[in-house]
This record gives C-alpha cells, structure tokens and sequence, in this order.
C-alpha cells in the first residue's frame, strides 16, 4: 500500500469530508468560492478601462495601467494559493509559505506598483465612439465602482436595464454610478474583514485560551478575568469611539473587530485544553519524554481545534454584519463601496429604489448565511455522535 | 412459559450494508428463573433485550421480525412484537421492567429519587391514593435495602455512591412488580464488594416476587453466581443454551469452548519467577505520598487534603510483575501515575535503580522518561487520533536519539509492530481504523518503542473482550520474557493478577495493606479488607 494512498485517511481529510457531504455547506462553500474569484479578479470583471485594445496596429491593455498595489496583492495571494494547493506538505508550512510570499509581494507592490494618477473614466468610451480604435474589449461589467455618470448629465438612480444603450444590470445608485460594480468590489471588503478579523481574533484566542488551559492555577484564573472583560466591551461602541478619534479605516475595523472577539475562542480552547490534558495519549507523551512545544502544537492543538474552526465560521460572518452595520450608520469607509454603506444609500434617497437595497442585503444575507451553513456542518461533523460514515 | 422469544431477526442498514445484529434468536424463561445471556462486545446481547422492550432506533432499522411470546399472570398471552406503541407501554416497566449499566445517567440528576419512584409508581397505578403511592416507594427502597430510606428517599442521584443508585435503580423497576426484570450489564460499573451486594439483593427479590430475570453480562464470574440457565451468542446467533453448571464445565459449542478457555481463571499458570535475593529491586517507593489539596472559596485557600496515596513504602524486584489491586477510589492508579512522576508526589521517594526520580529537575526527568514507560487503560483516548502510527511510534524516539534517520526508526517500529503481532501496513494508518485490543497493541509498542526496563500497566486488560485479554497477556508475559522487563500491573481482576503477577500488594484508601507472593495473597489473605476483597470476586470454578 503506498504511502500517498493511506494519508487520504488523516483526520483533517475525514472531517472536511464529511462536512461536505452535506448539502448546505456545499453551497455555502460556492457562494464564498465564488465570491473570493469575484473578489481576486475584481477590477478585470468591473472597470470603465478595456481590457485589451487594438490602436493603430498596437495592442494594449489599459486597465493594467489603473492597478492599484492591492490589486496586485490579491492576485498574486491566489496565484500562489494554487500553486501550493496540490503540493504534499502539512498546512502549517503552506501557511507560512503563504504569509512569507505575501510579505514580500506586499513590499514590491507598494515601491513599485504606481497606477496613473489622473483617471479620465470616459477617455476610452469616448475614444471608441469616435472610432479611433481597430477593436475593444470590455469588461464583463464596463463600470469603474467610482464611475459617477452623474458629472455627465446622467440623472442617475436608473433602474436595472431601463436603458438599451448604457445597460446596467443592476442598475445605478444616486450618483449614476453601477452598482453591480460598487457590490463586486465591495465583496473584497466583506471577505477581506471576516478573514483578517477573525483569524487576529483566533491567533489571540489560542495562545491566550492555550496558556491557560494548559498551565491552568493562576494563570488561569487572571485569564479568565482578562476573558471577562473584554467580553464586556461593546464591540460597536468601541468602534463608533474609534471612528471618532481615528478616522474611517478598515485596518483599524479590523483589529478592533479582532481584539474584542477573542475571548469566545480563548473559552473554547481553554475548555478543550483542560479536557486533553487529562487525555491518555497526552499524557503518553509527557511519559516518553517529549518537550513542551511537541506536547501542545502536535498532540494538544489539532485535537483542540475542532470547536474553534467553528466558532470562527460563525465568527466570519458576525464581522461581515458588524461592517456592514458600521457602514449602513454612515462610519464606513469614506471612499470605497461596502454593502452595507449601499444599504445606506438606499434608505436615504427620497424614492425606494429596490435595486439598491435587494442587491446589496441580498449579497449580505447570502455570505452570512453560507458561512452559518458551513459552520453548522463542521460542527455535526466534529461531533463523533452525529457522524455520517460513522 | 413467561416470555418464549422465536425466531428473533433485528437488522440494521448501516451505509448500504446490513448489519444482522440479532440473528434467528430463540429462547425460553420460565417463571422465577434468572437466564443469562454472555458474549463479547458486539454479540447483540443488548440488541436482544431492546428488541423484546421494543425499543430499538426506527431510522435505520432495516429488518425487525420474529414472535415474542410474553404470559404475564393473570393475564392472556400477548405477541410483544404485535403489540401497539400505547398497549406496549403498559407493558414497560409494568409487567417488564429493564436497568441498565450506568446508574448515574439512568437517573435524572434534577429530581430526588423519591419523585422518580414516584412517578413509575404513579403510572402504573394510577388508583392508588397520594399517600398510598408515597407508601409504596418508601417499602421499595426498603426492599432494596437502602439505609435510612425515610430521609434518603429526598436525595438527589449525586448524592449517593453508585451502588446505592443501581438500588434506587432496581427499587424503581421492582415497584412496579414486574413480571420480568431486563438487567443489562447492572453491574459491570461498580466494585466487586458492591457488585456482590448487588447480586445477593436480586437473587433476595426474586425468591420473594417470584418474577424472571434476563440478565445480560460478558463476566462468566457473574454468570455462575446468578444464573440458572445460560445462553451464548456470538455475531448475532445464540449459538448455545443449557443450565449454568453444563455451559461452564461441559460447553458443547466451540466459541463456548473457546470463551471459557480464554478466562485468566484457565489460562496456563504462569511459571513462577525464580527469586534473585541477591539484586537490588528496581523500583523503591519510600513513605511516598500524593495529596491533592482541596481548595474553595474565592482565595482558594487549601481546606483539605485528599490523600490518594498516603505513605506508601513498596518494592519491586528486578524483572518481576507486581500486580496493584484494589478498588476504585482506592489511588492506585495515582500511585502509578506518581511513580513515574506524571503526577507530583507531594512527600517521599521514588528510587528507580538507585537514582532518586524525585529530585531530578524538568530536563533530566525529561532525558530519563524513555527508562519508565505507561500503557493505559481506554484504547480509545491513549492514541493521539491525528498522528499517524509511524507517527505516534518514532516520535519518542526522535526525541531520545534512537535511530540514526528516519528509515532507522521506521525500520526498529515495524520490528515492534511485528512483536506486537500487527501487520506492517498499520505504520500508515491512522488510530480510528484499528479495533480495541489492536489500539492496546500499539499502546504497548509505543511503551516499548524506547527500550524501557519499567512498564506501568494501567488496567490495559479491563476495557477488552475475554479473548483478547487472553491474548494480550500471554504477548506481555512473551515480551517481559523477552525484553526482561519489569511490569507494575495495576488491575481489578484477581483473575488476571492470579495468572500474570509473581507479587501482588493490596490497595486500600491509599495505602498498601497487605502485600506478598501472589499465591499467598489470593490463598491465604491475612488483611481483613483483602479478605472481604477475594472473598467478593466472583469466580469461576474451575
């Protein structure tokens, strides 16, 4: 029997498999796959800039010229997330690899990703009319998210379709600008604060649950206060205060959305390390002799994790709601689209507008949803009384 | 004929297979008569026993057939398996009542015993006045043989030890006075002393109500102080019946045969240890102590002390396997736990060949753990189920340097796996995919995958089937011979002391109270508790 063959057996195998037996976590895994390639490939899907162009002969792709550095960063995080998707190591080390090519990548981005600073969205439709191009071809959604056909006399809020000429699919919000592009965009936003918030809420959650699981006595119980009192703090509120002082930043949403939800993970940890110290197989180690890191990271860990990938599925989704709840008060990012601030635009024009708010909150419900889907499914298929393939 | 079952068939669809866990099952019990049914783990004893409670799970029930036979007096015989969901209510628990392993999850932790009994009492009787039916479960808990039943009747299910619940338990079956008790496996999870009291309180309320017991348990010790007439299944058929005496002594079937040769109480007597007086003991506890404090309130200031191991001077020879027995509660899995300084001793010495184990710092305890190894009681929960076996076996020995490489030590764990008798492609598997008493093997390899002189055997033999215990045994007694090695057998079975140990010490609230050469301790026990202990332990004669 080859040794390739039997590793299909390993528990993370077992697990994942039998969490997508089940029909609701497939879904739900489409709908975030589908929104990550939405949101990698965001400005080839949605941009006012051709993609390719024939001028004189010469052919160009001018929406290479509009990447922003983190355009850039997305691709190059999914490129190399496909290369290091069939490779035969354990997650951890694809982890760090992933982290190490983001950082680099990050810093050449930023020295050497400069996109035209002057951003005339017209300049090629108006360029095409006039007939001064061999061929074009546009994006799928030819809208920049900040393409505000109102500075050229459009009236703005159309509805989806009402027009033959300049189609938009979802139509526009009051501004004149399309919003199938506003929401492609802003799913980056979505994806990008559940995983970074969560995953700083998680990194916090283990090490402080883990070290008081483990060492237990009085660690444990000046942990456990810690626990409490930041499980006293209003999250929104914290965020309302620090929009206030700070500024609107994502990054900022981020880390306070993080360091106010870990303390749910740190009680889950903490319970299964207590649980686990007592397990015989843990304490097998500690007999032969294995040092302390071996004990916690290969014996304690894994089989600690179950309950807190979880919590972090219904975790992902609690920080979508929260950013987008900041965004529809207004405390959103000044600039960008989110969904959420769409949702606000909605409700404060004068007339309803459907399409502004049934998109949006439809896009909002779904994420939050699919993620809860897979939660549920990972949680049934952690628990061994529940097992499908027993 | 009070219950004649024909022609039982209970199958399962279990992932597109079927599962034939009750096969062609036929028997008879009379009026007053206790008939076990024996056989291992996973012979559909207990399947049988739901099967005639109509209580099996409807979702993947794939074939449930089969004639059940139930004459309860004065009343016209009735098929159980014809029978309505509201007629087979009255029947449970009034003229057929059942007890179950685990006492405590039996009982619902959040009413007093007394409303319980009440309940049942109620049901089945529903003329009965207030008073009456309060009067009725006080004489029950009586008839059990509960003390105190007049304030005890107010307790809750915590608050009693779990002896006194499995009496709460059969004082809830019995009040309703049925006409056949199912008890399943009622005393697998208590002491020998308890389960000894237990079994006398049943054979008492038989004599007195007359009614039948379907007795279901795997401990032919058991089977030969309670039974009339005995049945053995194997895989779902009931291969055997016949009166107790004959199945122990003349059994006919060959799985019967093989069963009863497999008891410890049977197996080829262990060749005596030659005693070397001349050598050092390997292992020297000296006045060891283990005390856990008892801490409340919000400074959580020590109160008290719980003394699991409480002066404990003990010393085991060089190549000898010295078996602790004692019951639960009693510290002897503490005590080898503290050996090995898994659990800190809080006095005392442990001397392992000279060296003081107690006075070594973290890293030299840590260098010198590959001497001391632990094979543990649960197969389930002693492997780390994420780790491969390859893994989980040359882990311990990367860490102390044995091997050169990985291929060396993969090479020396398939060597071990061979003198475990697994086969070679287990290195690749993962825990899940091995039953039981495979798991122990592994356990066992891992023990001495670091080429230890000192093993603590921690009940590795309770969670196992007769036959497989027999054959780990033997495989332990084969490697001890081999590798000389030096085993601290902790156990509850004097069955498998008798057959394994050269010494035994008897344990009891944390201190040794009797210990010598295991022929004369189980013969000859001079302890009063030792006494009462050996005397309680069901056996069978041989």
């Amino acid at each position: 029997m080859s040794r390739t063959a039997k590793r299909r057996q390993s528990y993370w195998r077992r697990i994942l498999g039998q969490t997508f037996i089940r029909w609701g976590a497939r879904l739900g895994l489409l709908w975030v796959g589908i929104l990550a390639l939405v949101g990698v490939f965001a400005p080839f899907l949605a941009s006012s800039f051709p993609l390719l162009l024939s001028h004189e002969g010469v052919i160009r792709s001018p929406v290479l010229n509009y990447l922003q550095p983190v355009d850039v960063l997305f691709l190059v995080a999914f490129i190399t997330l496909l290369l290091l998707y069939p490779w035969q190591i354990t997650l951890l080390r694809k982890f760090l690899i992933m982290l190490s090519v983001l950082a680099v990548a990050a810093l050449f981005a930023y020295l050497w990703v400069k996109p035209q600073q002057l951003v005339i969205y017209e300049q090629y439709r108006v360029a095409d009319a006039a007939g001064e191009y061999d061929w074009v071809v546009y994006a799928p959604v030819p809208f920049s998210p900040k393409d505000y056909q109102r500075d050229r006399g459009d009236t703005g809020l159309e509805a989806p379709l009402s027009q033959q000429s300049r189609a938009h699919w979802f139509g526009t919000e009051q501004n004149g600008a399309d919003v199938l592009s506003r929401m492609v965009h802003a799913s980056r936003i979505a994806l990008g604060i559940g995983f970074v918030a969560t995953g700083i809420a998680m990194l916090l959650g283990i090490i402080i649950g883990g070290l008081m699981g483990y060492f237990s006595g009085v660690v444990d119980i000046l942990g456990m206060r810690l626990v409490e009192i930041f499980e006293a703090v209003p999250t929104l509120f914290l965020l309302l205060t620090f929009v206030a002082f700070f500024g609107r930043s994502l990054y900022i949403m981020m880390v306070i959305i993080g360091i106010t939800s870990w303390p749910g993970y740190a009680r889950y940890v903490r319970a299964e390390f207590l649980r686990l110290r007592k397990q015989d197989f843990v304490q097998a180690a500690e007999a032969a002799g294995l040092p302390l890191p071996s004990i916690l990271f290969r014996h304690m860990l894994p089989n600690g994790m179950g309950p807190v990938l979880v919590a972090a599925s219904f975790g992902v989704a609690s920080a979508i709601l929260a950013e987008a709840t900041l965004s529809f008060l207004g405390l959103g990012l000044v600039d960008d689209p989110s969904w959420g601030e769409m949702l606000n635009q909605a409700v404060q024009s004068s007339r309803f507008n459907w399409w502004m708010a049934a998109f949006p909150g439809g896009a909002i419900f779904l994420t939050v949803f699919a993620y809860n889907l897979i939660g549920e499914s990972l949680r049934d298929a952690i628990d061994p009384y529940l097992s499908k393939s027993g | 004929m009070l219950l004649s079952v024909k022609q039982l068939h209970t199958w399962f669809q279990h992932q597109g297979r079927t599962i034939k866990a009750v096969d062609e099952v036929s028997f008879e019990i009379a009026r007053g008569e206790t008939f076990c049914l024996v056989g291992e783990s996973g012979s559909g004893k207990s399947i049988t026993a739901l099967s005639i409670m109509q209580l099996l799970p409807k979702s993947n029930l794939k074939r449930h057939t089969g004639e059940i036979h139930f004459h309860a007096q004065d009343e016209a015989p009735v098929d159980l398996a014809g029978l309505s969901e509201a007629e087979m209510q009255q029947v449970r628990g009034g003229r057929i009542a059942m007890i179950f392993q685990e006492p405590m999850s039996s009982l619902n932790p959040v009413f007093t015993i007394g409303e319980q009994i009440l309940e049942a009492v109620r049901l089945h009787f529903p003329e009965l006045s207030e008073g009456e039916a309060w009067q009725r479960v006080l004489e029950s808990l009586e008839a059990v043989q509960l003390p105190d039943p007049q304030t005890r009747v107010h307790s809750f299910p915590h608050q009693l030890s779990g002896g006194q619940r499995q009496r709460v338990m059969i004082a809830m079956a019995m009040a309703c006075e049925p006409d056949l008790l199912i008890a399943d496996e009622p005393t697998t999870a208590l002491d020998v002393t308890v389960q000894r009291e237990i079994l006398r309180l049943m054979k008492t309320l038989q004599q007195r109500t007359s009614m039948a017991i379907l007795f279901i348990t795997h401990d032919f010790g058991v089977v030969c102080q309670i039974a009339d007439r005995v049945g053995v299944m194997q895989r779902g058929k009931l291969v055997e019946t016949g009166d107790t005496e004959q199945i122990i002594h003349r059994p006919g079937h060959s799985y019967t045969q093989a069963l009863i040769a497999a008891l410890p109480e049977n197996l080829a007597r262990n060749q005596p240890h030659e005693q070397r007086a001349d050598q050092m003991p390997l292992i020297r506890l000296s006045r060891l102590e283990i005390h856990f404090p008892v801490r409340k309130g919000l400074l959580r200031r020590v109160v008290d002390q719980v003394r699991a191991v409480d002066g404990v001077d003990l010393e085991i020879p060089r190549g000898e396997i010295l078996a602790l027995v004692g019951e639960s509660g009693s510290g002897k899995t503490t005590l080898g736990r503290g050996i090995l300084r898994l659990t800190e001793p809080t006095a005392g010495r442990v001397a392992f060949d000279d060296t003081d184990i107690t006075e070594m710092n973290r890293s030299q305890l840590r260098r010198f753990r590959r001497h001391m190894q632990i094979i543990f009681q649960d197969p389930i929960s002693s492997l780390n189920p994420r780790l491969s076996i390859a893994a989980i076996l040359t882990e311990a020995m990367k860490v102390h340097g044995i091997g050169e490489n990985q291929e060396a030590r993969i090479e020396i764990a398939r060597d071990l796996l061979d003198q475990v008798q697994m086969e070679e492609d287990t290195l690749w598997r993962y825990p899940h995919e091995f039953s039981g008493g495979q798991r122990q093997r592994i356990g066992i390899a891992r023990a001495l995958s670091l080429n230890p002189s000192f093993i603590v055997c921690d009940e590795i033999t309770s969670a196992l089937d007769v036959s497989v215990q027999a054959e780990i045994l033997r495989m332990l007694l084969d490697l001890r011979a081999k590798h000389g090695l030096t085993l601290l057998f902790i156990t509850h079975n004097i069955g498998v002391v008798e057959y394994v140990s050269d010494r035994t010490a008897v344990m009891y609230q944390g201190k040794i109270v009797e210990q010598g050469r295991t022929e004369d301790i189980v013969n000859r026990p001079s302890n009063r508790y030792t006494q009462q202990l050996i005397a309680a332990v069901p056996r069978v004669p041989v």
